[in-house]
C-alpha cells in the first residue's frame, strides 16, 4: 500500500473509532486518548490526522451529514408518495439513531462549522418532503399551510421521540418501535 | 465513503446528470445556481436563492438565513472567502 493510501486508511480508522465512541458516550465524553487506544495508535498520531478534538468532532458530524443526505436522496426518489418520503426519512435516521441523537443534544455545543452540517441535513430532508408535499397541498390532498410549518411539525415530532428515546423505547431503536405510529399520526394531522 | 463532486457555488453534491445546470455534466454548478439560460448566477443571486430556500422550507429568520447562506458559499470554490455587501 502506498504511503498516501496508508495515511487515508489510518484517517478512516480514526474517524470510525471516534464515531463508535461518540455513539456510546457522546461528543463531550469522547476523549482523543480513547480514540487512540481504540485504533492502537499513539495519542499524538491522532493529531496527525485531525488537528484537534474539535476538528475530529466536526469530521464525525460531517461524515454523518454526508451519509444521511445521500441516503435520503437514494430512498426518496421521484415518484415516491408523501408517506414513502416520511418512511424514508425515518429509515435513514434509524440506521444512525444513536449518533443522530448525540447531534441533536450536543450539536449546539459543537464548533461553528457544525451548523452548516446541520443545515445541510435538514435542507435535504425538507427538500424531499416539500417536493412531494407542495404539489399535494396545491391539489388539496394535504392541508394547505406554510411549507416550513409542515416540515417543522414533522421534524419536531421526530426529534422529540429521538431525544427522549429512552422513555419511549428503553431497549432499542425508538424509530423502529414507533416509526409507523409517528407517520400515521402525522399524516392524520396534515391530511384533510 | 465515496468522494463526491459538488456544485462550485452552493456545494450541493452531484448525484445525477440532472443535478448539473442544463443537465450538462461539463457545468460544475447545479441547476439551482444556474440562470434560465444556463449561466452561473451572480453571487447576490445565488445568495438570495439559498437564503430564500432556508426561509421557505425551514422558516429560518431572513437575517439568519442570509448569514447561513453566506457562510456556506464562502467555502465553495466559486465564491471562496467572499462576503455579502452590507
Amino acid at each position: 500500500m502506498k504511503r498516501a493510501e496508508q495515511k487515508a486508511e489510518t484517517r478512516r480508522r480514526v474517524l470510525t473509532a471516534a464515531t463508535r465512541l461518540v455513539e456510546k458516550r457522546g461528543f463531550q465524553r469522547t476523549r482523543t486518548a480513547d480514540v487512540a487506544r481504540a485504533t492502537r495508535l499513539s495519542h499524538g498520531a491522532v493529531f496527525v490526522h485531525f488537528q484537534s478534538k474539535r476538528a475530529l468532532e466536526l469530521a464525525v458530524a460531517r461524515a454523518l451529514g454526508r451519509v444521511l443526505t445521500d441516503r435520503i436522496h437514494a430512498l426518496a426518489q421521484e415518484g415516491a408518495s408523501f408517506r414513502e418520503v416520511l418512511q424514508a426519512h425515518l429509515r435513514c435516521l434509524e440506521e444512525h439513531e444513536e449518533l443522530y441523537a448525540r447531534l441533536l443534544v450536543e450539536g449546539p455545543l459543537l464548533p461553528k462549522g457544525f451548523s452548516q452540517t446541520w443545515t445541510g441535513i435538514q435542507s435535504a430532508v425538507s427538500h424531499h418532503l416539500l417536493r412531494v408535499a407542495e404539489p399535494a397541498m396545491a391539489a388539496g390532498t394535504i392541508k394547505r399551510q406554510p411549507p416550513h410549518l409542515l416540515f417543522n411539525t414533522w421534524i419536531g415530532l421526530v426529534h422529540h421521540y429521538v431525544v427522549n428515546r429512552k422513555l419511549f423505547a428503553p431497549n432499542g431503536s425508538v424509530l423502529r418501535k414507533h416509526g409507523r405510529m409517528l407517520v400515521d399520526h402525522y399524516l392524520a394531522l396534515v391530511t384533510p | 465513503m465515496e468522494n463526491q463532486a459538488g456544485c462550485v457555488s452552493c456545494g450541493m453534491p452531484f448525484r445525477s446528470i440532472e443535478d448539473h445546470a442544463m443537465s450538462d455534466p461539463a457545468k460544475d454548478y447545479c441547476r439551482h445556481c444556474a440562470r434560465p439560460d444556463g449561466t452561473l448566477k451572480s453571487y447576490d443571486e445565488a445568495l438570495t436563492g439559498m437564503s430564500g430556500f432556508f426561509q421557505h422550507t425551514q422558516g429560518v429568520d431572513p437575517a439568519v438565513a442570509r448569514k447561513m447562506a453566506a457562510e456556506t458559499m464562502a467555502h465553495q470554490p466559486a465564491w471562496r472567502g467572499r462576503q455579502p455587501a452590507r
